[in-house]
């Protein structure tokens, strides 16, 4: 990874377009998947679905405190234990006591947004737990020491020969660049882990409140190794994952399934209610599932209930252009990157400042939201809360400064007649490209010319030609 | 629950109320309808082909394989035929494999006949057993039943329960699949409608603590998006249709 997470974003932006692998490597798996995803979705009624879909997840935000109870009667009523955490830090404390309290060392985890967002491995790991991440992708990064890059494809940023490298070094495997191969020394390494683990962690997709159920989505099968063989299973969930029916539930796999690699279905779709009943010869003898809040109420206090509608199958990655040159790592220390990225993690910080540039990651040209499969208006959000950060923080001074240089200057034809005639004068003396347009501006301007070029002024204004035309004088004599 | 969590939950549980209740409009542009009733009408049903063809039709896509057999023929002798092209032992050697109870597995006489060509069924009873579990652990084949199955994606579902153990469709590298005809499904709407009629869901889901869906053998494509299978369950999945109705 060439990328500081941490460093500032326009030293993390710097970072990533310079780095050529990563490029190569994003525009291919994005193509793919937004292809994979075409076709999919070509296949079916694709309105029909995104509107079922979203109405099913309005009515879920909408009734949220009402199927969260029913949720958890449910749970309660198969067997489970039902714990509510306010923060993060709740939330670790909760798994990390579950475990102390079972003696637990060793850990297995199915992939999960919702852990990777309040850093539950760290939180083991000071708890003396090993904990080991059991998606494959997932369990690269973790042995590479990295964060995920990408919702569903959290690897998508390193080549076969790092993984490797990576693989040869930690686990012994013999030099070779073959994904199976590099996939067989995962299984085996993974296998005892499954096998010897004391507490098995997943996320939640779909919880299912009529029914007290928690879904799970995986293609490896590592969601039910891991929520089937250790004698402890703990599901962690933000609480706007919540559906009514069982009927929501499968309608929400498939859309998320279509949209995030342009499958029909997932290879497993796991469906828990509870601990193994009596005479079940496996399953969990315990279940225990973690009601995570950490800013999801405070969004909705906010008035950004739009992105609680977000089912996680990163369509918006895959398609969005500003993703595709600088990728997961460049959005900063989240667990969240690209455009519902850029919406969620200021919305979630305690400190919306903190990631007050996110929003502006965008060209807002839309087609987020038109692969989103529950409809979410990501640019109208990204705008909005555009609005919402320069509300809370004073733009710097120079900004404002020119802000009011330029409206001064288009509401008075006269001076923008004479300061373009100036500019038209003055370009002349400037460096140019084969085609003509400006390639180096004088500062402050020069800023935009460092990765863009500024299309040359044309040689006659508009202006200059209507008259040509015989056209009606537009008058600058009108000026003020 | 424990204490420190009742207040996080009536925290929670306020804050979402009140937020709710403040807000007229909810969202940025509402869709503007409620739930969909009944839901999931979106995906195309198999009236093409018959149930069959487009099961076996989809697990071939999915690099999984299907035999259907015609009535009549010797379903344990297809079952045998197949364990004996996965195990690597000579036709001659004893060999294991990780089952379903006899009785789940919708075939009758299929443990004697397989006695008879020396494979035999391991059915375990507690996989939390340390030796159980290691037992079970090294076998290279898992023999199941279904709870249903489904033409239009390929998929199975299996649901746990006494005799009917996770692991022996999910921890060996073979998974062998029994499905007789009358439990194929064009969809899975049409499952789920069948339940709600019969009033068979709820129970379904809570008596068996997780059932799972299906579709094909264990798969990634973390690595470059190259295509892998068997990740941490079955590389290969090979699923015999029957006809049970006669």
């Amino acid at each position: 990874m060439n990328i500081d997470i941490t460093a500032p974003y326009q030293t993390r932006v710097r970072q990533a377009l310079a780095d050529d692998n990563l490029r190569t490597a994003l525009e291919r798996a994005m193509s793919r998947l937004s292809e994979k995803r075409a076709q999919a979705v070509a296949a079916i009624d694709l309105q029909r679905m995104r509107d079922e879909a979203r109405a099913i997840k309005e009515h879920a935000i909408k009734n949220l405190p009402e199927l969260l109870e029913q949720l958890e009667r449910n749970l309660i009523a198969n067997g489970c234990q039902v714990h509510w955490a306010q923060t993060a830090d709740e939330a670790n404390e909760i798994v990390t006591d579950i475990a102390r309290q079972r003696g637990v060392r060793r850990a297995v985890k199915s992939k999960s947004m919702a852990t990777e967002e309040i850093h539950l491995n760290e939180a083991l790991e000071d708890a003396g737990v090993k904990i080991v991440e059991t998606d494959l992708g997932e369990y690269i990064i973790q042995l590479a020491g990295e964060p995920p890059s990408h919702i569903t494809a959290p690897v998508i940023h390193k080549r076969a020969e790092d993984i490797s490298a990576l693989f040869q070094r930690e686990l012994g495997m013999r030099p070779t660049n073959d994904p199976a191969e590099m996939c067989a020394a995962a299984r085996k390494q993974l296998r005892s882990e499954f096998l010897e683990a004391e507490m098995g962690i997943s996320g939640c997709n779909f919880a299912i409140a009529e029914t007290g159920t928690i879904c799970i989505v995986t293609n490896e099968g590592n969601g039910r190794m891991a929520t089937s063989m250790p004698p402890v299973y703990v599901a962690v969930m933000g609480i706007e994952k919540v559906v009514p029916r069982v009927e929501d539930a499968l309608l929400l796999w498939q859309a998320v399934a279509r949209s995030a690699t342009g499958q029909e279905v997932t290879v497993y779709f796991s469906v828990s209610s509870g601990p193994r009943r009596p005479g079940h010869p496996d399953g969990p003898k315990e279940m225990h599932v973690v009601l995570v809040d950490n800013g999801r109420s405070r969004i909705l206090e906010r008035e950004y209930a739009d992105v609680l509608l977000c089912v996680r199958c990163g369509a918006c990655l895959n398609a969005c252009p500003v993703y595709r040159e600088i990728g997961g790592h460049a959005y900063g220390k989240t667990a969240y990157s690209g455009p519902i990225g850029a919406v969620i993690t200021p919305l979630l910080a305690d400190d919306p400042k903190t990631a007050k540039e996110l929003p502006f990651a965008s060209s807002l040209c839309g087609v987020c939201r038109e692969v989103c499969p529950v409809k979410i208006d990501l640019p109208r959000l990204l705008l909005d809360l555009r609005h919402d950060l320069t509300k809370l923080g004073t733009p710097p001074k120079y900004e404002r400064a020119a802000i009011r240089a330029y409206s001064n200057t288009v509401e008075h034809p006269g001076r923008y007649h004479r300061l373009s005639k100036l500019a038209r004068w003055f370009s002349r003396f400037l460096p140019t490209n084969k085609e003509g347009d400006l390639t180096r501006l004088p500062p402050p301007l020069s800023a935009w010319t460092q990765s863009r070029v500024l299309p040359r002024i044309a040689p006659r204004s508009f202006r200059a030609l209507w008259s040509d035309r015989g056209g009606k004088d537009m008058g600058s004599s009108n000026d003020g | 629950m424990d204490n420190g969590s009742i207040g996080a939950r009536e925290q929670i549980l306020g804050r979402l109320r009140r937020s709710l209740e403040k807000q007229e409009t909810l969202f940025r542009k509402s869709i503007g309808r409620d739930l969909p009733d009944p839901p999931m009408t979106v995906f195309p049903s198999p009236a093409d082909k018959s149930l069959v063809e487009s099961f076996a039709t989809k697990l071939v896509e999915l690099s999984g394989s299907c035999d259907v057999l015609r009535a009549g023929t010797d379903v344990a002798e297809q079952v045998m035929r197949q364990v004996r092209e996965w195990t690597t032992q000579s036709p001659s050697e004893p060999t294991e494999i990780l089952s379903w109870a006899p009785n789940e597995l919708h075939v009758p006489r299929l443990e004697q006949t397989l006695a008879g060509v020396g494979i035999s069924l391991f059915v375990p009873e507690d996989l939390h057993d340390e030796s159980t579990r290691a037992r079970a652990a090294s076998l290279e084949v898992g023999i199941t039943g279904i709870e249903a199955a489904f033409a239009n994606t390929g998929s199975i579902l299996l649901s746990p329960g006494a005799g009917r153990s996770r692991a022996a469709g999910l921890l060996p590298l073979s998974h062998l699949v029994l499905v007789p005809l009358s439990r194929l499904y064009p969809t899975f709407e049409a499952w789920l409608l069948k339940l709600r009629q019969e009033g068979r869901l709820e129970a379904l889901l809570q008596e068996g603590g997780q059932i799972a869906f299906v579709t094909g053998p264990s798969k990634s494509a973390d690595i470059e998006l190259t295509l892998t299978l068997g990740v941490h369950g079955p590389k290969t999945i090979h699923a015999i249709v029957f006809d049970d109705t006669e």
